[in-house]
């Protein structure tokens, strides 16, 4: 019985973040779920009838679906074409080209909404201006409060999720059979056309999912672009309600987040069933270093448009908020005398902004911690052990990042305000345990592909040589997958930094985070501080990203 | 006539030099294996056949027709080769089912279906697989995915077969009776063939001749038996077979075992340091008399031969392997003779 201790501190470490996992996680979403069908003590769909019966709300789903069906196909239009020129081809720059559209995923989004505004409003914006001046027009051509206007911004910000997805597939797919197309016969379109496309079929359905979902989910961008205009989507229509305050608000806001919550989870649970089918996957030899198709005379054409596209996606938009910031008076035109750092002095010297990023950084460095060290746990078991049970405390936290951030605050908002004991209602804690819930899940992975690089034959080592389980933890395993610890780290740190759709539900009076800041700002048309801020939190992502990269080498981004 | 002429083929990849001045002429018919160690720069040089790499310098024809020419900057994609491939991972398409995958080519061709029908049949019956048309690939075994892929590339008719280590995937046993399939199947059809091989066997049992390389570098151009008898240098007698290497010094007509007496015809005309070289199994143990003394080291039983290891002076240790031979004939540590027949002297270096 010598080795009973060791699987006692195992269980208990094990059971323990099962605990924690289901009250924080599941507790808050069935206590949701709850609420929005229990109307008098009785199980009924009043509630939904109610809420969808106002014409608004109604409006408001159909905009969500059209918008996300729209962002969808948009994203897989544009970045399947991209992901083959920059896999597949001999296209220049393609480095160069990769490296900006999966980094554009790292841009808040809400600040590529403010950048957006700024360029495409009707009435002042620098790109409707330049177009007016260009063409003579004498109206804007465009107007950035529209249907549009929104989608256009979404498709920007999150095509990457599809660019992701489609570009990693195509690279793990084995180019042996593209060139077994050339050989039969068969040109570089008609290859692209007979077995690229079919064999990449699934994860383009998963790539635009991810941007369906991510785009129903989305609420800075909509509250930016579309809340200006009317236009109201799911999210900023729980917002609404929830900011009534009273209990009749927060009955509605229950009904919109169960919807989104079933239509974003059910495609997720769709997606990783499509993905997890057997049939395509083929047994792939040594990785042959795939043949570059030649462009030849369409190669300045095709660098043309991927260039264009980069610059648009991401160039511009920085390029607009940096600008902004430097901007001495916006009644002014955009003369060299009128730019100066004049706009930094009152951010930088307020009290009130400085403390809204130092508590960011603060509840992103909480966050980030005690999510790594939960996430070393569940990452261990699901991987290392074989314990019945074992992927649950993996499958929950899957759970908890699939589920729109939006829904998430809700249910920390009517579970943790003191009706089931815990409150902590408008402190830091209801902010840190949403980016927990949240962001944990992409650490988690990056944990568990690592842990499960580390052979078992090393951690039996240690334990036939007598160290228990919490010492072989410490002293070979940890040490083994720091790096991705290290990296999950800065993947719950970074989006927790800049977060704003659950701050913007569950912060108080003494908990004002930058997102929440920055989006006050823009509503105040203070556009710009608003610029200012927005600068400084690109300078700090981009600071972790390129730390991020450094750690490793590459392998993970945000 | 020359099927496929490559002439003064050089391809580099930056600084790297994957091969160089490549000089090699396939006949009609003929079975060229390119045979060499990993990273020797055999799939280079295939895939610059099969047009998926442009050469960095020098000229390829096939058939009648120029491919790529570096100095006219000729070049013809893969689709316009005529050639069919078969590739170390199979590249069976998953998403179609083996009729499917093989009549592709003829689809591309725009053979109608009635023609194609019979072609295809035809060709799955050549590689035993006329009952698994409607099956998708993943419900094959490897050999059969392979043998698929083999069917694709022939159904076509093309008028080059390349492989790119094709077997390499697949287990001992299967691989062995592929060899004779494939074999069995390029006589029969007449086709030209260039294979890609690490595997020494593989390349001698199959090939009408072989193309040994090193480092980029084409070593000899030769028929199984003249490489394996006459290799042109050490690398080849190395890596075709086993072989003992001992120092050598030539005066005059006669190679000097280093340090003895014992002599060899220098038949090459070699002059100074030299290696001499004797194959395991041409040299003949007894415990009576030959040319050289030594003491039996270990003896390994292999069960149709033994492979001993004959210690020689203080810094020799000498491989011989003898077939048939009871294990018990010779003791460890007993004096024992050797006597070594078709010896072979390269320059030293
Ligand atoms: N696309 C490429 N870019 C750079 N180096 C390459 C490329 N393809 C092959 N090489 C290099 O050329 C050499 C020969 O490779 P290869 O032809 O694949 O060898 P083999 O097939 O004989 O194992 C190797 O050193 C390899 O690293
Ligand atoms: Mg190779």
């Amino acid at each position: 019985m010598k080795h009973l201790p060791r699987i006692d501190s195992k269980f208990i470490v094990i059971a323990l973040s099962v605990l924690v996992l289901l009250y924080f996680i599941v507790f808050p979403m069935l206590i949701l779920i709850y609420d929005s069908f229990v109307v008098d003590g009785a199980i009924n769909f009043s509630n939904y009838k109610a809420v969808y019966s106002q014409n608004v709300n109604w409006k408001a789903l159909v905009n969500t679906v059209e918008l996300s069906l729209l962002v969808m196909i948009a994203s897989v239009i544009i970045t399947f074409p991209m992901a083959w020129l920059i896999g597949r081809t001999d296209l220049p720059w393609k480095r160069t080209f990769r490296t900006i559209l999966v980094g554009s995923y790292m841009i808040p989004p809400y600040v590529g909404a403010i950048a957006w505004v700024q360029m495409l409003n009707p009435s002042v914006g620098y790109l409707n201006e330049l177009f007016k001046f260009i063409f003579h027009l004498s109206a804007a051509p465009f107007n950035i409060y529209s249907i549009g206007g929104l989608a256009w911004v979404l498709t920007l910000f999150y095509s990457p999720f599809a660019f992701i997805t489609i570009s990693r597939a195509m690279e793990k797919m084995d180019p042996t059979l593209e060139e077994a197309a050339r050989v039969a016969g068969a040109s570089p379109l008609r290859t692209l056309w007979d077995v690229t496309l079919p064999l990449m079929a699934p994860s383009i359905v998963a790539g635009g999912l991810l941007v369906f979902i991510a785009a129903g989910s989305a609420f800075g961008i909509p509250a930016i672009v579309g809340m200006p205009g009317n236009i109201e989507v799911m999210t900023t229509r729980i917002v609404t309600f929830v900011y009534m305050g009273d209990d009749k608000g927060i009955r509605d806001a229950t009904a919109l987040a169960v919807s989104l919550m079933i239509i974003a989870n059910g495609l997720l649970f769709f997606m990783s069933w499509l993905l997890s089918r057997k049939d395509y996957t083929t047994i792939s030899g040594k990785s042959t270093r795939p043949n570059m198709v030649e462009l030849g005379k369409f190669k300045h054409l095709a660098f043309a448009i991927v260039a264009g596209y980069a610059f648009v996606a991401v160039i511009l938009p920085i390029g607009s908020v940096v600008m902004t910031s430097f901007i001495k008076s916006m009644s002014k035109g955009l003369e060299l005398t009128n730019f100066g750092i004049d706009p930094w002095i009152p951010v930088i010297t307020s009290a009130q902004y400085m403390e809204s990023i130092g508590r960011s950084l603060v509840y992103g460095v909480i966050a980030a911690c005690i999510g790594t060290v939960l996430s070393v746990f569940v990452a261990y078991l699901s991987v290392k052990t074989n314990i019945t049970g074992r992927s649950l405390p993996d499958l929950l936290v899957v759970l908890g990042g699939s589920t729109p951030s939006i829904v998430i605050a809700l249910a920390l908002i009517i579970t943790f305000s003191g009706n089931y004991g815990l409150n902590i209602y408008s402190t830091m804690w209801i902010l840190i345990v949403g980016y927990l819930v949240k962001y944990m899940t992409m650490s988690v992975r990056t944990v568990a592909a690592s842990l499960s690089q580390v052979h078992i034959s090393l951690e039996e080592a240690a334990l036939n040589s007598g160290a228990s389980w919490l010492r072989t933890c410490k002293d070979i395993i940890i040490p083994l997958v720091m790096p991705s610890i290290v990296a999950g780290w800065f993947l719950i740190f970074m989006p927790s930094f800049y977060e704003l759709t659950m701050s913007n539900l569950l912060y108080g009076a003494d908990t004002k985070t930058i997102g929440v800041l920055l989006y006050e700002l823009q509503t105040y048309a203070d556009t710009q501080n608003a610029s200012v801020l927005s600068v400084i939190i690109l300078v700090i992502v981009l600071a972790g990203n390129l730390i991020l990269n450094k750690i490793t080498k590459g392998a993970v981004s945000i | 006539m020359s099927q496929v002429s490559i002439e003064h083929v050089y391809k580099r990849f930056g600084k790297v030099t994957a091969v160089g001045d490549f000089n090699l002429q396939v006949a009609d018919g003929e079975f060229v294996s390119l045979l060499g160690p990993s990273g020797c720069g055999k799939t280079t040089t295939l895939r610059m056949v099969a047009g998926f790499e442009r050469t960095t310098e020098g000229k390829i024809t096939i058939g009648e027709k120029v491919v790529n020419n570096h100095e006219d900057g000729t070049f013809v994609p893969p689709e316009k080769r005529d050639i069919g491939m078969v590739f170390q991972s199979y590249a069976v398409w998953p998403h179609m089912t083996v009729f499917q995958n093989v009549e592709y080519p003829l689809k591309i061709q725009k053979v109608d279906k009635a023609e194609r029908d019979k072609k295809v049949q035809n060709i799955l019956d050549m590689v035993h697989l006329g009952e698994y048309g409607e099956r998708y690939p993943n419900q094959l075994s490897g050999g059969q995915q392979q043998r698929v892929a083999l069917a694709r590339a022939l159904v076509a008719n093309p008028s080059l077969l390349l492989l790119d280590e094709p077997l390499s995937n697949l287990d001992a046993k299967l691989r062995e009776s592929m060899r004779f399939e494939i074999s069995a199947l390029q006589k029969r059809l007449g086709i030209t063939v260039i294979y890609v091989t690490h595997d020494q066997s593989e390349a001698m049992t199959m090939s009408d001749r072989i193309v040994v390389m090193s480092a980029g570098v084409v070593q000899q151009i030769g028929k199984p038996y003249d490489i394996y008898t006459k290799p042109a240098n050490k690398m080849v007698a190395d890596f075709i077979g086993l072989v003992n290497f001992l120092p050598g010094v030539v005066k005059g007509d006669r190679a000097f075992l280093e340090g003895t007496e014992v002599s060899f015809a220098n038949d090459k005309n070699l002059t100074g340091n030299v290696t001499i070289a004797v194959r395991p199994e041409n040299i003949k143990l007894s415990k009576t008399g030959g040319i050289v003394q030594g003491t039996m080291k270990h003896r390994f039983y292999l069960g149709d031969s033994v492979d001993y290891r004959v210690q020689v002076g203080d810094k020799h240790v000498i491989r011989v392997i003898i077939k048939g031979i009871q294990y018990g004939t010779f003791a460890d540590g007993e004096p024992v003779y050797l006597d070594f027949d078709k010896v072979m002297l390269f320059n030293r270096e």
